[in-house]
């Protein structure tokens, strides 16, 4: 019954043996473990098992595991380079964006796909671009102060360090 | 005040690196080797008789280990206050969600099939919903007919009223004669206001790992708070020993704001888990949330106020209908709490309040961020604007004429320390410029803005206990049960051990919540741990020091007095040049025997500092709510303290459509001394962001008892863009010390909640001259509400 599965996750090929029925949450969490990626509502609607897929924001726990078949993930747990943090890590940190921080993961994962899509987005475009990513600790001031401050550092950084598009 | 060195700066958190990289765990990260996977099959019915259950064809499905129903599970009923539900339904189901049967198997894809080949036939009956229908001499139903024999828990004397059958507790303030007062005031008035049932929707659902020991006693992993209630339950519902019950919370649970105190699911998960020797996990589905994971108790309120020309306050009375739901579970505590938040704030001369707390056949309540606060303040900040605009009064004004002041006795008796009511509505209304008048917009979005002010009680008695260990690198290490939910105590409790010892907070390091390492503290409730633990750890710290400072008085040849420490140095005061590492006390390494290799003091072994402090307080008494003058005088408190918020929401009304957008927020918070300024905002905006969903939006749809919107697509959260610009949101402290914490800190979490909604329902108001009493503050409304009023 199980299918293999070939990812390329957060910059490794990586193979696993998995049920085409699973979803990319439950095989991200259950089988790679990977328990950085959260489910919270389990039907799409808040965010946080959100990760890029090919670049783009999904929620993983509606993507079934085979509609990833040999493309790209990236997870919080790939966000960081051996050089250090990514500046969304750094500024939501300087930030005090994060509290109870289960959604944080998935709100990380959406704001680095709106900046790569949108590198001078105002503060309204974020606001726009996270609207599907729900948290009750934050009220969301921080967070969008913390995503406003990354997307100068992001800008400044580019260059030298290669983030941006298509990590 | 004094000069800190780690207090009052905004220290970053110490869970935020853990927390951004993915790295943090939580509960529901956890699995152990061997794990089952439970699943509870829930009632369809608000009210029903259960006729038969077969579980055979669950039984036989392969995989399936533990299969139980209301007849395998205890006999006696258990609760927190009323022992009023059973581990799973017997015979009568009382809400749509309540628990029927439970299995546990070998996956989760397993117990889910499984649950489904569970049969059950139900014959309904007949349920009721609406608390006032409920609270009548002769309802149309009774939730539990057999009330009055119940056993009733430990706390709080429930007092059910034997002529109205589904009033599990009635609580009451008789201070003065309200009649009398009704009489000399010039302008009495009358409302009526109510709030839906919302729910806590934390980011992570509830999550249990439970696992039989083989000396008969039980490990549970919670991604609750107050491991050590939660052990005193345990015990108290099962007979266990509680030296034989180890409850563990997981560094980080993912979010609570009430949610996750008390019990829900506990009972059936330890059940499945007595039943094998195999680990048991359960994790509340979102739906399951809602339908079981506990409720903001929905409330009808009726006020009456007597008021002076001026605005004095002469009498005010409250009748308070609270729908607990079908089992009282903390429901009891809300109805109590409830009329401490009528008597923080006001100078009320005469005052009488009757609480009750209604069963009907919906799903149980628990605390709720502002519990008993939210409900009160909704009806008095409404009616505070309402009684000023028929006098003529602006409404700061009114409200400044009635605070309580500092020396005085409240309400009930109590000596008022610590008000910041009348600094936080300074702070809000100074930098709004309240009292000009601000340009009213003509057209489709019509301008205003409103007010309110809140305050929250803190419950008493408390205790805690802390331990603190010097560690051989002269770092820090502490013992406490706070639970770390996001609110940040982990960093703040570390803040005052790194404060009194001059180190920086990285050489603080945490021992997990664990009832077998840390010790006593009932939880991190009631917006306590600053006040409560933050005081307690700072004895712990002075215990710890006096240790150090005896076995380093004779290395540096001067008493233990004149000695200090900072940056893993003890020192002599008078000349700081003179002083001994830390570590220079322990003995690590001895060369002649490898084997001995270790730290430890020649002297004691180690040493471990211990703060304990149970606060002073006095019960109030049952038939009046009030406390005993001479105990008054001598500064016992019912409350363990009071805190403070105040708010000015600026917004427009779009007079075709209904909505409402936020604009431009002020608020001002009273947390006596602000440890981390920066994370007392993030409280702040927390519960700006909460609170705007609540005025405008939260509620859970029921029909017939069902939840209709069990999910987040259809019960509304406030998202990033329901939020006014950053810039319009302006955080003000206005802390007033409080005596009984070292650095006169108190909670600051849930009284920021209570003032958002009334603040804009008068906002609204101001805006377009209706008035809503009903929340949540919905479009429909406002509709209805401006069309009424054309006609």
């Amino acid at each position: 019954m199980k299918q293999r599965l070939e990812l390329k996750l957060n910059g490794e090929m990586c193979e696993v043996f998995v049920e085409p029925w699973r979803t990319l949450a439950e095989v991200l969490r259950d089988e790679l473990g990977l328990l950085g990626t959260k489910v919270s509502c389990g039907t799409g609607d808040c965010g946080a098992c959100n990760v890029l897929l090919e670049g783009k924001v999904v929620s993983s726990c509606l993507v079934l595991a085979p509609q990833a078949q040999g493309r790209e993930i990236l997870t919080i747990e790939g966000l960081a380079t051996p050089e250090g943090l990514h500046p969304l890590q750094e500024a939501f940190i300087e930030h005090f964006a994060v509290q109870c921080g289960y959604c944080i993961p998935g709100m990380i994962i959406t704001a680095k796909a709106c900046l790569d899509e949108n590198p001078d987005a105002t503060e309204d475009e974020v606001r726009l671009a996270m609207s599907g990513n729900l948290c009750r600790c934050t009220g969301y001031v921080k967070v969008t102060e913390a995503i406003m401050a990354a997307k100068e550092k992001m800008k400044k950084s580019v260059s030298r360090t290669g983030y941006g598009k298509g990590r | 005040m004094a000069e800190y060195r780690v207090l009052g700066k905004s220290v970053t958190r110490l869970d935020a690196l853990e927390k951004v990289t993915g790295k943090a765990r939580f509960c529901s990260d956890m699995s152990l080797p061997g794990m089952l996977y439970a699943k509870i099959l829930r009632s369809p019915y608000a009210h029903a008789r259960i006729l038969s259950i077969n579980t055979s064809k669950a039984e036989r499905l392969p995989g399936v280990r533990v299969v139980l129903t209301g007849k395998d599970v205890l006999e006696k009923r258990y609760g927190l206050f009323v022992f009023d539900q059973y581990i799973l339904a017997k015979d009568v189901v009382r809400y749509a969600g309540e628990g029927v049967a439970a299995l546990a198997a070998d996956s989760l894809d397993i117990a889910e099939k499984a649950i489904e080949l569970i049969e059950v036939k139900y014959e309904e009956l007949l349920a009721i919903f609406d608390p006032e229908e409920a609270f009548k001499q002769n309802p149309a139903a009774v939730v539990h007919p057999d009330l009055l024999s119940y056993q009733l828990g430990l706390f709080l004397t429930p007092q059910p009223v034997a002529e109205r059958p589904n009033v599990a507790h009635h609580y009451k303030i008789r201070h003065g004669d309200v009649e009398q007062g009704f009489k000399e005031a010039d302008l009495v008035l009358e409302g009526r206001f109510s709030l839906a049932r919302i729910h806590h929707i934390e980011a992570e659902p509830h999550t249990w790992i439970a696992q039989r020991q083989p000396d008969g006693g039980i490990t549970v992993w919670v991604g609750q708070q107050g491991i050590h209630l939660l052990k005193q339950y345990y015990t108290g519902i099962f007979g266990i020993p509680p030296s034989k019950i180890k409850v563990v919370a997981p560094s980080n649970v993912g979010g609570s704001f009430g949610g996750k105190v008390g019990l829900t699911a506990d009972p059936i998960v330890i059940s499945l888990a007595l039943k094998t020797d195999r680990p048991v996990k359960y994790s509340f589905t979102r739906e399951e949330m809602f339908k079981c994971g506990g409720t903001r108790i929905p409330a009808v309120i009726y006020i009456k106020d007597g008021v002076k020309k001026d605005g004095t306050l002469v009498a005010r009375e409250m009748r308070l209908l609270f729908n607990i739901g079908a089992y009282s579970s903390l429901g009891i505590l809300g109805v109590r709490n409830s009329n401490f938040g009528t008597m923080g704030s006001y100078r009320t001369p005469n005052l009488k309040v009757d609480s009750y707390g209604i069963y009907t056949n919906t799903p149980s309540a628990l605390a709720f961020r502002g519990f008993g606060s939210n409900e009160v303040t909704w009806a008095i900040e409404s009616h505070m604007d309402m009684l000023a605009e028929k006098l003529g009064i602006d409404p700061a004004q009114i409200r400044m004429k009635n605070f309580l002041k500092e020396g005085e006795p409240n309400p009930q008796g109590e000596i008022v320390h610590s008000i910041g009511a009348e600094e936080c509505l300074k702070e809000v209304t100074k930098t709004v410029e309240w009292g000009k008048t601000p340009v009213k917009a003509e057209g489709l979005w019509r301008k205003g803005r409103g007010l309110a002010v809140a305050n929250k009680y803190s419950m008493a008695p408390t205790a805690a206990v802390a331990l603190v260990r010097i560690l051989e690198d002269g770092s820090i290490e502490l013992r406490h049960s706070a639970d770390e939910v996001g609110q940040g105590a982990k960093t703040v409790l570390s803040q005052i051990a790194a404060e009194e010892f001059g180190l920086s907070i990285d050489r603080v390091r945490i021992v997990a919540a664990d009832t077998d390492a840390t010790p006593y503290f009932p939880a991190s409730s009631s917006s306590r741990t600053t006040f409560q633990l933050g005081k307690t750890i700072y004895l712990a710290c002075q215990d710890a020091k006096k240790q150090l400072f005896e076995l380093a008085a004779p290395r540096l040849g001067v008493p233990p007095e004149d000695l200090e420490t900072a940056d893993g140095e003890v020192y002599i005061k008078s000349s700081p040049a003179c002083s001994i590492r830390v570590k220079e006390l322990f003995i690590v390494e001895r060369p002649t025997s490898p084997q001995a290799f270790g730290a430890f003091l020649e002297q004691g072994g180690e040493i471990v500092g211990r703060g304990v402090w149970n606060q002073p307080f006095v019960y109030e008494n049952l038939k009046t709510g009030e406390i005993d003058p001479e105990a008054a005088r001598k500064g016992l408190r019912a409350a363990s303290f009071y805190s403070y918020a105040a708010q000015v929401t600026e917004l427009a009304v779009n007079v075709e459509t209904g909505e409402v957008k936020i604009e431009k927020v002020a608020t001002a918070g009273d947390m006596g001394f602000p440890v981390n300024p920066k994370m007392c905002q993030q409280q702040m905006e927390g519960a700006l962001g909460m609170g705007i969903g609540i005025a405008l939006w939260e509620e859970m749809i029921m029909d017939e008892g069902r939840v209709l919107n069990p999910n987040l697509r259809d019960y509304l959260v406030t998202t990033f863009q329901d939020m006014p610009a950053n810039q319009n949101v302006t955080l003000l402290m206005a802390p007033v010390p409080h005596k009984d914490n070292p650095y006169g800190a108190k909670g600051i979490a849930e009284v920021l909640v209570p003032p958002i909604a009334p603040s804009i329902a008068n906002a609204i108001y101001d805006a377009v001259g209706v008035r809503i009493t009903d929340l949540p503050i919905t479009r429909e409304k406002i509709l209805k509400a401006l069309k009424e009023k054309k006609r």
